[in-house]
């Protein structure tokens, strides 16, 4: 399986107390890759990383199969993104913007672009400093598909915006994909709305990868189990137990991860009950791993 | 590309290219307006007296509009972070080329204009026995006035605030260094050989010193 974006012990440090350690990502080629992460973990700092905006201290970075920094304009030729912030010039009209981006990319579609255009109903004369969050937030993915990418990177590309303008992005970039096998990488917080668009996630906080699976595995392997009489852990079990609370008695409720169900056998085993295994949604899920990774290695 | 980075620029800049373009084609033809009808000695000196007057705005005009444009040329970038202009798929110093040229593309017109009035200016004007029109070499020095403030500010306003902080801190260190010498008694001047240093050749300013002259002897 052959690797849209490939970064492997990455270092980068901001100031005195923001670093990203040791990081290692992998992208499918042809996935889409949720970033999930609370705010302030890392996500767009590694985003402006893979594409070349910020400096890494040491570590590779390939996208799309050219190194970054060295490769980088032939990289951000194949690539459409758009950032946390509105970047675009204020001053210029939406058409204007059209042509300044349009002459950086010789992949430009301009009849899909003039389609997106009608479809996101945005008004070509208008300022851009006059378009409201939404008209910015289409904008921005318009001038990002429009170029036809092999790779979207896409930064909390929803945030702010209404329900109904989220829904016309993100069914833009679902189509983008259905038709040309592209690889997204998006990055959020909202975990319900990745989870339904995305086949791979990556977990980032406090700058560190906390996990890298595909989506299945990530719903599937999470789950919540009622145990009664549970042993010590010796460290021999055959899940991740990510946390562990007693409720009263002998009954206690774990979190584990990479739950498969003839692991339930292996209660038996250790002379526990397994009463119950209860699924967690994605949410759930990215908040106990979370709680899991900020508790203080003894 | 060159187009579209001309075109940007063009929209932020062109009320100052408008005025300057006004100003450059208006100064060759203000200062000579005294050489109208016949002319002795007296209203020779007046009109060499009028075109000097009116010579020390060359310099002004070509620092005001180059100093614009350079700035307003990276603004936009400056505000957005740069992410926008990293993002495109192009090197960051083929980037900063075409934003210089397109600079400097612009500042062509208020050049031709100084050229153009300087023409207009000494047709129509009586000059005396003795003294000759330079409206070709006046706009070639303006043209370069505007060229060396317009590369010098571009540099700067390309930095980041971070660089502007501590090219501002070191000029107040000097200042600071000098006046608290000269309370003790020492004789430095510092400031004044810095300046001096910009300003008399081989300094880039010297370029916006000495006369400024559309005719002279």
């Amino acid at each position: 399986m052959s690797s849209a974006i490939e970064i492997r012990d990455l270092h980068y440090r901001a100031g005195k107390t923001f670093e990203i350690r040791d990081l290692a990502l992998n992208v499918p080629t042809g996935s889409m890759y949720g970033f999930l992460g609370p705010n302030g973990s890392g996500k767009t700092t590694t985003i402006r990383l893979l594409l070349g905006l910020l400096r890494p201290l040491h570590g590779t970075i390939t996208v799309l199969g050219g190194s970054i920094p060295r490769e980088g304009p032939r990289v951000l030729a194949r690539t459409g993104y758009v950032p946390e912030q509105p970047h675009l010039y204020p001053s210029l009209t939406v058409d204007e913007a059209f042509r300044f981006h349009s002459a950086f990319y010789p992949t430009w579609d301009w009849k899909w672009a003039d389609e997106l255009l009608m479809q996101f109903q945005l008004d070509r004369g208008r300022l851009l400093s006059r378009l409201s969050k939404g008209e910015m937030g289409k904008l921005e993915m318009l001038l990002a598909l429009a170029q036809r990418p092999e790779l979207l990177v896409l930064d909390e590309p929803t945030d702010g915006l209404d329900p109904v303008v989220r829904r016309d992005v993100l069914t833009a970039v679902l189509e983008y994909v259905s038709q040309q096998n592209a690889t997204v990488f998006i990055s959020s917080h909202l975990v319900h709305e990745l989870e339904r668009i995305c086949d791979w996630v990556g977990v980032m906080d406090r700058g560190r990868l906390v996990a890298e699976l595909p989506m299945h595995s990530f719903k599937n392997g999470i789950k919540r189990l009622r145990v009664v009489n549970a042993p010590a852990l010796s460290g021999d079990t055959p899940f991740v137990v990510l946390s562990r609370e007693t409720n009263d008695g002998s009954a206690e409720t774990w979190v584990v991860r990479g739950w498969q169900p003839t692991m339930s056998q292996w209660f038996s085993g250790v002379g526990a009950t397994l009463k119950e295994v209860i699924d967690l949604d994605l949410e759930e899920g990215f908040v106990e791993l979370l709680r899991t990774f900020r508790v203080p290695q003894a | 590309m060159f187009r579209a980075i001309l075109y940007t620029q063009w929209k932020w800049s062109r009320l100052v290219i408008l005025l300057a373009t006004l100003a450059g084609f208006g100064l060759p033809l203000l200062s000579v307006q005294g050489a109208r009808g016949p002319v002795g000695y007296w209203e020779t000196r007046q009109l060499l007296g009028a075109v000097q007057g009116w010579g020390v705005l060359y310099p002004v005009l070509a620092t005001a509009v180059a100093l614009i444009v350079a700035m307003v040329a990276w603004a936009p970038d400056h505000r957005g972070r740069h992410v926008y202009a990293l993002s495109l798929p192009l090197p960051r110093w083929h980037y900063a080329l075409l934003r210089f040229a397109a600079g400097a593309t612009l500042l062509a017109a208020p050049v031709v204009a100084v050229w153009l009035g300087g023409i207009l200016a000494t047709s129509m004007a009586a000059i005396p026995t003795g003294l000759h029109a330079y409206p070709t070499m006046l706009a070639v020095r303006f043209g370069l006035a505007v060229l060396v403030v317009y590369a010098i500010f571009f540099a700067i306003s390309a930095g980041t605030v971070r660089t502007a902080g501590y090219f501002l801190g070191a000029l107040f260190l000097v200042v600071a260094f000098e006046a608290i010498a000269n309370a003790a008694g020492a004789e430095i001047h510092l400031f004044e050989k810095m300046m001096l240093l910009l300003i008399v050749w081989p300094g880039p300013f010297d370029v916006l010193t000495g006369r400024w002259m559309l005719i002279d002897v």
